[in-house]
């Protein structure tokens, strides 16, 4: 799935800050905790110096006792269980929170008046667990602050930086290579957006010139093979004239002339979408369609005719709209001729007018056609089909000039094309 | 019937004058509008068949110069614009009929024939052809003097036929007499058939000759028989 270009970003960001936090929360978590047991530890061995120190030369056998009763952390015991000093971690119940709480012991032999002592001092460590949790709480709100942070300041200054680069891309997505305006684009203050405008631009400029360059080619071929193609038409009919042609002779002047017919289609075909493709048809006035359905409806009668097809023609509602004529003409020419010519023998076309509706189906004994060939220039779907593959690439041609929708669809067991002004 | 064909195309310009005077019309022919001026200023002619495109100047020099003179030549214009404007501007100017290029010879020729008629038989226009009148005013054929139930195509194409007499006629150049640039898009020609077989039936049943024949695959001729 493509994300957008500052998602993406920030969301490195977001899985970098998630990963910093779990993995950091628990090591400073212990790192704290050693530092602290070593400070407890410290403080029990700095204790005992100062009681080895100080308190140890002047005291007295008989004041252990009172020693004791007063120093609640500090114990002094007869006998000697250890021989060096050792300092461990363990628990005891603190009968005024009532619960059982973690402490650091210190236990070091001892000598009173000749007498083996033990001397053991402990230190509550809850305190440090309150101040390590505090410290946690600190550091955690110190990096969501500061990613969230990061996270707004790339935000606006990605939007910053790549809003020529979103204006870049949506003229170019605007652009369209047969409407024959090339983009504008704006000098920007970062080198590498001028850098990639100026590439856009040699690449469209260049593009252009090459569709002009083969627009105007297949115009002028056109144009040109129009001369040869009447005179090579006038010739034979001179020549049919002039002799008494034989069976054989005319079977091979009947292959002659169909193929010079095909030709002077498709070259009249191709003239036909030079023409559209310099937009050449501009002046536009409203119009009724229906009018220009009518208007050969004789003509598809008759060639409907030929192969008892049924047409029916429903109009709910008229269709006015603005267009040039003559392709609109040229539209409906277009799909009623290929119902007729498409169909089966007794089947029948349908025809639906509606407001900015036009709809045409007809049977046939073919499946569904491959949608995206359909209007391709010389696209034929059947091997066998005598047409030149052009007259459904003037049709969606001429759609695409007026900026309507037109859409193929198969269902049951026939085609239809539905056009939306 | 005397004709000036100004066209520039040498090979097309040969191929029209031949069928022409194949038709036993006169025709002349000239490339230039300057040749096209000279000619009329000195001769006249029944009609003059026109070029627009021309290599010195645009034919519609020579409508200007004919109104200018105030002839009376019939203008048939002969291009391969094929424009509404184009042809509006030339229609407006004077000419009496517009064809595109490419067309059938045998188009210019029932072209020509009409406008012959239309020029010369003010109000009555007639063809006559043998046992066959067809009165195109009216729009009404009679055999043997009995009206024929012919249809409007029918009637067109029988004028057709008559006026290209012993000339080969395609299927492809009678569809597209019958249907005008639609008969381009077809991609056979099955209702020139349809059209010839009824006329045929209707013309026997009225006792006409059995003139329309049919040319191998190729078409079809009138010919007297």
């Amino acid at each position: 799935m493509s994300k957008k270009l500052l998602n993406k970003t920030l969301w490195v960001y977001s899985i970098y800050a998630i990963i910093i936090l779990v993995v950091a929360a628990p090591i400073f978590y212990f790192a704290i905790q050693r530092l602290y047991v070593k400070e407890a530890d410290d403080t029990l061995l700095l204790h005992r110096k100062e009681f080895t120190q100080y308190s140890l030369p002047t005291i007295k056998e008989t004041e252990i006792s009172t020693w004791n009763r007063f120093n609640r952390n500090v114990e002094i015991t007869k006998g000697n269980l250890i021989a060096h000093d050792s300092i461990y971690a363990a628990t005891f119940y603190d009968s005024l929170d009532a619960e059982v709480e973690p402490y650091r012991v210190l236990e070091a032999p001892m000598n009173i008046a000749g007498k083996a002592y033990t001397y053991k001092a402990r230190t509550n460590l809850v305190e440090v667990e309150d101040i390590i949790k505090s410290i946690l709480w600190l550091f955690v709100t110190i990096i969501v602050f500061l990613l969230f942070g990061l996270f707004f300041l790339t935000r606006q200054l990605s939007l910053n930086i790549w809003k020529p680069f979103y204006k870049i891309l949506n003229q170019i997505e605007n652009f369209e290579l047969d409407r024959n305006t090339a983009p504008r684009f704006i000098e920007t203050s970062v080198q590498e957006f001028n850098r990639l405008n100026n590439s856009l631009r040699k690449l469209i400029e260049k593009n252009l010139t090459a569709y002009q360059i083969q627009r105007e080619f297949v115009e002028n071929a056109a144009h040109e093979l129009q001369t040869p193609l009447a005179v090579f038409q006038a010739k034979i009919d001179s020549f049919v004239q002039k002799t008494d042609v034989t069976q054989e002779q005319a079977t091979l002047l009947i292959g002659i002339t169909d193929s010079l017919a095909r030709l002077s289609k498709l070259n009249k075909n191709l003239l036909l979408l030079g023409k559209l493709d310099s937009d050449l048809y501009q002046e536009k006035e409203p119009l009724a369609v229906s009018a220009l359905l009518y208007k050969n409806l004789d003509f598809f009668a008759e060639q409907a005719d030929s192969k008892n097809l049924k047409i029916e023609i429903n109009e709910s509602d008229k269709c006015n709209i603005v267009a040039h004529p003559a392709l609109v003409e040229m539209l409906v020419n277009n799909l009623f001729l290929n119902a007729i010519q498409h169909n089966i023998e007794s089947g029948s076309i349908e025809i639906e007018v509606k407001e900015r509706y036009f709809k045409i189906s007809n049977t046939s004994n073919s499946k569904a056609l491959n949608k995206d060939k359909l209007f391709t220039r010389f696209s034929k779907l059947n091997a066998a089909e005598k047409g030149n593959g052009l007259g459904l690439s003037i049709v969606k041609k001429i759609a695409e000039l007026n900026h309507w929708e037109i859409d193929y669809r198969f269902e049951g067991d026939s085609h239809s094309f539905t056009i939306k002004f | 019937m005397k004709l000036l064909l100004v066209e520039d195309e040498l090979e097309l310009g040969e191929i029209i004058q031949g069928a022409l005077i194949e038709m036993k019309y006169i025709c002349e022919w000239v490339r230039t509008v300057d040749a096209a001026l000279d000619k009329i200023s000195f001769f006249d002619y029944d009609c003059i068949l026109l070029d627009l495109m021309l290599a010195d100047q645009n034919g519609f020099e020579v409508l200007k110069e004919l109104k200018r003179q105030e002839k009376s030549e019939g203008v048939i214009i002969i291009s391969a614009k094929d424009n509404l404007e184009t042809k509006i501007e030339g229609l407006t100017i004077g000419a009496d009929d517009y064809i595109t290029k490419p067309f059938h010879i045998s188009e210019l020729i029932v072209r020509v024939e009409a406008l012959m008629r239309r020029k010369n038989f003010s109000g009555n226009n007639i063809v006559k052809y043998n046992e066959i009148i067809i009165d195109v005013f009216a729009k009404t054929v009679l055999i043997h003097n009995e009206m024929l139930d012919a249809t409007k195509k029918e009637l067109g194409l029988l004028l057709y036929l008559i006026a290209n007499e012993n000339r080969v006629l395609s299927k492809a150049a009678i569809a597209e007499h019958l249907s005008g640039d639609l008969a381009e898009m077809l991609d056979n020609y099955d209702f020139v058939y349809a059209h010839i077989k009824n006329l045929k039936k209707k013309m026997n049943a009225a006792g006409a000759g059995d003139y329309i024949k049919s040319v191998y695959g190729l078409g079809y001729r009138w010919k007297n028989e």
